[in-house]
């Protein structure tokens, strides 16, 4: 599963460290999940949408063979 | 994350206390004749014998600390520590049947395999918890 958080932060301007203390982990998850090494739980997952404010499926992509 | 049974996190602290001081006690208990690992004998029998309840105090201090060095909880225990915890767990237990299962066919010394069993999965998971984690650290420092 591919992710675009990184964009997203971007776009709104926050650091790893702001996401991960609006949803409550820590930076290293935020920053293994943006780089694709951990795959965040469904509610983790949602967490951090509606911190952008936008549904699953535009900060979250299936990849093939997943 | 809920609360998962886990020790507060200054427990840690209390846990390497514990394992540091399992050291001198061993020594000091060594060096006056209470544990002698060479005797498969010991001198006085029974369960409240001094040499036994010297070696059960040394054993449950070192026991506890790494329970606890191995159970707290970090300073932010969120779900991606919690993988890392059950993996590690899951790792543990794969080496600690591995040495018991090679130790079992090799060495007839089941006292020693016994203190062997109480500490390899203990070890094994605190060493592979805290070295995934100082690789996520390495990571997380190198990418700014």
């Amino acid at each position: 599963m591919k992710n675009n958080i990184r964009v997203e932060r971007a776009i709104k301007d926050i650091t790893q460290a702001d996401l991960a203390e609006q949803v409550g982990v820590s930076r290293q998850t935020i920053n293994t999940i943006e780089s694709n090494k951990y795959v965040p739980s469904t509610v983790l997952a949602l967490k951090i949408a509606r911190v952008f404010n936008k549904p699953l499926e535009e900060i979250f992509m299936l990849e093939e063979g997943d | 994350m809920k609360n998962h049974f886990l020790f507060p996190y200054w427990c840690r602290y209390l846990g390497w206390g514990l394992v540091i001081l399992h050291v001198p006690l061993s020594i000091l208990g060594r060096s006056h004749g209470m544990i002698n690992i060479m005797d498969p004998q010991p001198r006085d029998q029974g369960i409240f014998a001094g040499e036994h309840l010297f070696f059960i105090c040394t054993t449950l201090i070192m026991s506890a600390g790494l329970f606890l060095v191995a159970f707290a909880k970090e300073k932010i225990e969120d779900e991606q520590i919690w993988h890392i915890r059950l993996d590690s767990l899951r790792w543990a237990i794969y080496i600690n049947y591995l040495v018991l299962i090679i130790s079992l066919i090799f060495i007839e010394d089941v006292p020693h395999m016994l203190e062997l069993n109480l500490w390899v999965p203990l070890i094994f998971f605190i060493i592979r918890f805290r070295w995934v984690i100082f690789r996520l650290n390495r990571l997380l420092s190198r990418e700014g």
